[in-house]
């Protein structure tokens, strides 16, 4: 349809169609307010606004009909009016009424100068109102530790409703009962706690007004400043703004400005950060003297560090040396981390903490086909007709991928097919659910492979595309109904129907998580996944493949080459040609690939290995085994660590630098699926603490390795010149309009995409080697470990913001209903774990839906290390520690509120 | 949650059987709902569940759709459900003391079972009879013209 005129406030303007009358007003400039609408929670082409307050009523002069702009389309010859008489009169009328129910708290009320009625009134004069005041009552009482309801100032905007249902799709909230005395309420009317609320925190940034709040706030008054940045928690690169309030951040809310996140985050960037400003942080670097640690200057530390790393380097050579970077730490942080490990050490001992959850370049099929990383990007998975989720619970490990499941499937009518042998939240979202027996994932996707093989439902120039179909079809023929239904125990008409899903809906998106690259068999089950893409990848024009990381910057720290076999941008060390690049940069880089963390490990146990440098890392914590690591790095000669915190490492170390955290520094952060976030600094470090990229550049400049980067700009300029992943990325800073940036050939979010490369993909011959059921006798139970919504990785910083550290604290194994009737069980027992290496104590959580002989615990409880159960078992080809499930038996050691042995942190 | 002494067992398997005679989709939730409540009499709270998860919505959505009609209840009723009008023109006409009088002969307030489950009592904005108001209405039946000692002899008579 052709652009039109209407006429605005007496002008004439062009306007599109599909356009709503608010939305060409602020084109045009012209304010209106609105308290229900929010752009975020009109879908496209769904509906824009419910349009439930009225208070952004306009006039249509043609038909003098009042109408309410957020939710009223234009159409050509329009007369519109926005602030006639009539309209500001029937506005006022609307607000008044409004305040009439409302009880007169704005003086304490905590939503203070943010509050979007209080606004509205105070802009249109509103002082006293004239109507009779009844007031609402609110009875509930919540007792969590992130949202307080006062439903007394619910002014039934809905906008909660709508993020809780269309945003974040939990569906906690809808509205009860009608009329005077209807409200949001949870299933139930009980309170936030006892219902789906994942304790977001969205609709609490969408309520305009005091009736949702953030409860046990850090500070009751407006914030002075808002500092736009990147969370620091998962891989999903949510952006945030940071309040900040003399020197403090003080709340978190979600940027709404951001077309991804679309103004969601989850309960950890919005309470998880107030780490930051715990009283633990280091805030001097600090010496080794006998048994106890002593403050020294940057200077000193910088002494010791250096004169060791030299002696360890001149006598054992360069290669006893290693650097453990960090999926933590920005882009810019981990490329001079890795210049430093090969240049200044003179190593390609340097690898970084996703190696432990199945390291990003190495997960997503293999290196030689070109992926390293997510094929496309988090908006593309919301367009995608029909989803297969692989080993992944993405509603607790990355919160914003599960909202955008859940979305396409609830808003956008996507299929969803899981495979998980336990029940998630994304169990009620699922077409089909295969429960597979833990492990078999492989057999099942192979099955499934067979399943749309012979029902000829792959593409038809599939031979002519793609190297070795024939022999992957053929290699299948042991795939029988028979077999795959034993192996697997899923009927064999439920793998043909996700098979008839999967291949037969369109556009097809594959998510996968550790609960495939923690297994044995990993890589070749990742690698039956790429086949299944193959397999009707054409038709659907390419069907995207989304590993998901665990960590803020896994994908990061990967394409910037804290690899001991990768330069950045994953070009092979080995491989003279891309050395030479940045040898020309840098100065000479040694050739042989290095070790990998857990190789590290191991060398630094059997003494080859006598120095390292562990940044922004707590391996002695959060990996397998945690005895042995720290036997490990006891036995070094030499450890500095570098982090926030005095971490189990660290207290192993002989220097630890304190280091800033996020919201003290700049520079970038990769999502899983490739976007650049920036960082923005908001505050000052703590003490003498700066940022790990100052203190990397320091030290090499002690080392007699000057690195010439005043700032990570500087850095991230030579990335945007030497890593073609990356091109461009230098130009421009945050704050630059992105236009700007764009016309200066630059840009920002959503950047990395990983295209699959010209070549002819070829399908994989992969089998099951491996059992993974390794429970006997002794050790009957197979323990499946998974994340934790409230907490993350070792916990070090979520265990410290105290709001995540009240909710959930307490260690829970879940056990299903046979089994604990076996073992005489019940809910909130204290239950004894042991593995082959070690054992810790639980509280009983019983399941009605857990398989027999599967109990589930997951990681990142502070007081709960369950790594220390796992062993290190490395996957042989991506060096993956497998600590997805082990064997261990249980025994019952007391009742409910019955302290068992206490462990802690 | 105390329970009414009376309720009995809820039949759980045929609420999934109403859930999927109705198709499972979620358009279908107020028919479905009207069915349950046409069988058992009232939506069991524990039936929320279940049609949530049959009809892929969320249980407070169907608890939303419920609170919303007057026309579905959650508690069980009794056998005789007596609903006084309250429209104006019965109130004129003296319905409040006939409402009065009815809480206090059953024991009971407005929107409560008797214990024995053989009396509901409910009240009503007008049922469209206002000629012959006041009116009380018993099971499906419109008494007319009531007063007090009208509703003595019904409540006597055990008719009501
Ligand atoms: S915090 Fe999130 S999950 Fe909870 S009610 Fe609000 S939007 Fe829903
Ligand atoms: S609680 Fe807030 S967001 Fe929800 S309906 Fe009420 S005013 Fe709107
Ligand atoms: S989903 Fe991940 S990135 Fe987003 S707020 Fe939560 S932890 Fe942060
Ligand atoms: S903002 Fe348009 S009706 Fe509320
Ligand atoms: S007021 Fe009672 S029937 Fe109309």
């Amino acid at each position: 349809m052709q652009e039109f005129t209407v006429t605005l406030n007496g002008r004439e303007v062009a306007a599109e169609p599909g356009m709503t009358i608010l939305e060409l007003a602020r084109r045009e400039g012209v304010h209106i307010p609105t308290i229900c609408h929010e752009p975020h929670l009109a879908p496209a082409g769904g509906c824009p606004s419910i349009s439930s307050c009225r208070v952004c009523i306009v006039e249509e002069e043609r038909s003098g009909n009042l109408i309410t702009s957020c939710g009223a389309f234009v159409t050509p010859g329009m007369v519109i009016n926005t602030a006639s008489q009539r309209v500001l009169e029937r506005r006022r009328t609307i607000v008044e009424l409004m305040l009439a129910s409302h009880p007169d708290s704005c003086m304490v009320c905590l939503k203070g100068n943010r509050c979007q009625l209080r606004q509205v009134a105070a802009d249109m004069g509103i002082g006293l109102v004239r109507f009779q005041r009844i007031p609402l009552m609110s009875t509930i009482t919540d007792a969590n530790p992130f949202i307080k309801r006062n439903l007394s100032k619910c002014i039934l905007c809905a906008k909660c409703i709508r993020a809780c249902q269309e945003l974040v799709i939990e569906g906690a909230v809808d509205y009860y009962r009608r009329g005077f005395v209807a409200r949001p309420a949870t299933a139930g009317d009980t309170p936030l706690e006892e219902s789906e609320c994942t304790f977001c925190g969205t609709c609490v940034a969408m309520c305009p007004t005091g009736a949702l709040m953030e409860a046990e706030p850090l500070y009751r008054g407006t914030a002075g400043t808002s500092v736009p940045t990147t969370c620091p928690f998962c891989g999903c690169g949510c952006t945030v703004r940071l309040k900040v309030k003399e020197g403090r951040v003080v709340r978190v809310i979600p940027n709404n400005d951001d077309p991804v996140t679309r103004g969601t985050l989850c309960v950890k960037g919005s309470y998880g950060f107030d780490f930051i400003q715990s009283r633990d942080r280091l805030t001097t670097p600090l010496i080794k003297v006998d048994d106890h640690f002593e403050a020294a200057s940057w200077e000193e530390a910088f002494n010791v560090i250096t004169a060791e790393f030299k002696r360890i380097k001149s006598r054992y050579g360069s290669n006893s040396l290693a650097v453990f970077g960090s999926s933590k730490c920005t882009n810019e942080e981990n490329y001079l981390l890795q210049r430093f490990a090969r240049c200044v050490l003179g190593t390609n001992n340097i690898d970084n903490g996703s190696r432990l959850y199945g390291t990003p370049g190495l997960t997503s099929c293999d290196p030689a086909s070109g992926f390293f990383g997510a094929t496309n990007s988090l908006t593309a998975m919301e367009k995608a007709d029909v989803i297969l989720v692989v080993g992944a619970d993405p509603t607790v490990s990355a919160p914003l991928v599960g909202y955008t499941i859940k979305r396409a499937v609830r808003c956008m009518d996507a299929k969803l097919v899981l495979i998980d042998p336990r029940e998630t939240r994304l169990s009620m979202f699922a077409e089909t659910w295969l429960r597979p027996k833990v492990g078999t994932d492989l057999i099942l996707l192979n099955g499934m492979a067979k399943a749309i093989i012979d029902e000829g439902l792959h593409d038809a120039e599939i031979s002519e595309e793609t190297i070795d179909f024939k022999a992957f079809a053929k290699s299948l023929s042991a795939y029988t109904a028979a077999f795959v239904e034993k192996a697997t125990g899923v009927p064999y008409t439920e793998i043909v129907k996700a098979a008839r899903e999967y291949a037969t809906s369109g556009k097809a998106a594959i998510v996968y998580g550790h609960g495939i690259t923690q297994h044995v068999n990993g890589t070749d089950a990742i690698k039956a996944l790429t086949n299944l893409a193959l397999l009707t990848g054409s038709r659907s024009k390419g069907t995207c493949i989304y590993p998901l990381q665990k960590e803020n910057n896994a994908q990061g720290a990967c394409d910037m080459g804290a690899l001991p076999d990768f330069l950045p941008g994953y070009q092979q060390v080995s491989d003279l040609k891309s050395r030479r690049t940045f040898e020309d940069y840098w100065g000479i880089i040694p050739a042989a690939a290095g070790l990998t963390a857990f190789e590290m490990i191991k060398g630094a146990k059997a003494g080859t290995i006598k120095g390292m440098y562990i940044v922004g890392e707590n391996p002695a914590a959060s990996f397998p085994n945690s005895k042995f690591v720290s036997e490990a790095l006891s036995s070094l000669n030499f450890l500095v660590v570098q982090d926030l915190f005095m971490t189990r490492t660290a207290k192993l170390s002989n220097v630890v630098l304190p280091a800033a955290s996020f919201a003290e520094k700049e520079g970038t952060f990769t999502s899983f699926d490739g976007r650049v976030n920036w960082l923005t600094k908001a505050v000052q470090p703590p003490g003498q603490s700066i940022p790990d990229w100052d203190i990397v550049i320091k030290l090499a400049a002690r080392m007699g390795h000057a690195m010439f980067y005043s700032s990570p700009r500087e850095v991230r300029e030579e990335i945007g010149k030497l890593v073609p992943l990356y091109k461009g990325i230098g130009y421009g800073s945050p704050e630059e309009p992105l236009d700007q940036v764009r016309a200066k050939g630059g840009f920002r979010s959503p950047l990395v995409y990983r295209k699959r490369p010209d070549r002819i993909p070829s399908f994989y011959l992969v089998h099951m080697t491996a059992t993974p059921d390794r429970t006997n006798g002794e050790y009957p139970f197979l323990l499946l470990t998974g994340s934790n919504l409230y907490h993350f990785a070792g916990g070090t910083r979520t265990s410290r913001a105290p709001r995540l550290r009240k909710y959930s604290l307490d260690a829970f194994v879940d056990i299903g209903e046979a089994d604990a009737e076996k073992l005489e069980v019940s809910e909130g027992d204290r239950l004894r774990i042991a593995s082959s290496t070690s054992e810790i104590v639980a509280t009983a959580r019983i399941s009605d839906t857990l398989p027999e002989r599967v109990v589930f615990m997951p990681f990142a409880l502070a007081c709960n290390p369950v790594s220390q159960l796992l062993d290190i078992i490395l996957d042989l080809e991506r060096k993956t520690p497998i600590v997805k499930c082990v064997s261990v038996k249980i025994e019952r050691i007391g009742s409910h509120g019955q302290a068992g042995s206490k462990q802690s942190n | 949650m105390d329970k009414p002494a009376a309720s009995k067992v809820i039949n759980m398997e045929r609420i999934r059987e109403i859930v999927m005679e109705c198709g499972g989709h979620k358009w279908a939730l107020i028919p479905v709902i009207q069915k349950i409540q046409n069988e058992f009499g009232y939506i069991p709270p524990e039936a929320i569940h279940v049609i949530a998860i049959g009809l892929k919505i969320f249980p407070s959505q169907v608890q939303g759709v419920i609170s919303f009609y007057a026309q579905f209840y959650t508690k069980p009723r009794g056998r005789q459900v007596i609903t006084v009008c309250r429209g104006t023109a019965c109130h004129v006409r003296g319905g409040e003391s006939l409402l009065e009088m009815l809480e206090n002969g059953l024991g009971i307030k407005e929107g409560e079972t008797t214990a024995d489950m053989e009396y509901s009592l409910e009240t009503v904005a007008c049922i469209g009879v206002c000629a012959l108001a006041p009116n009380v209405v018993i099971g499906k039946e419109v008494y007319g013209k009531m007063d007090t000692q009208k509703i003595e002899q019904l409540l006597k008579k055990g008719e009501a």
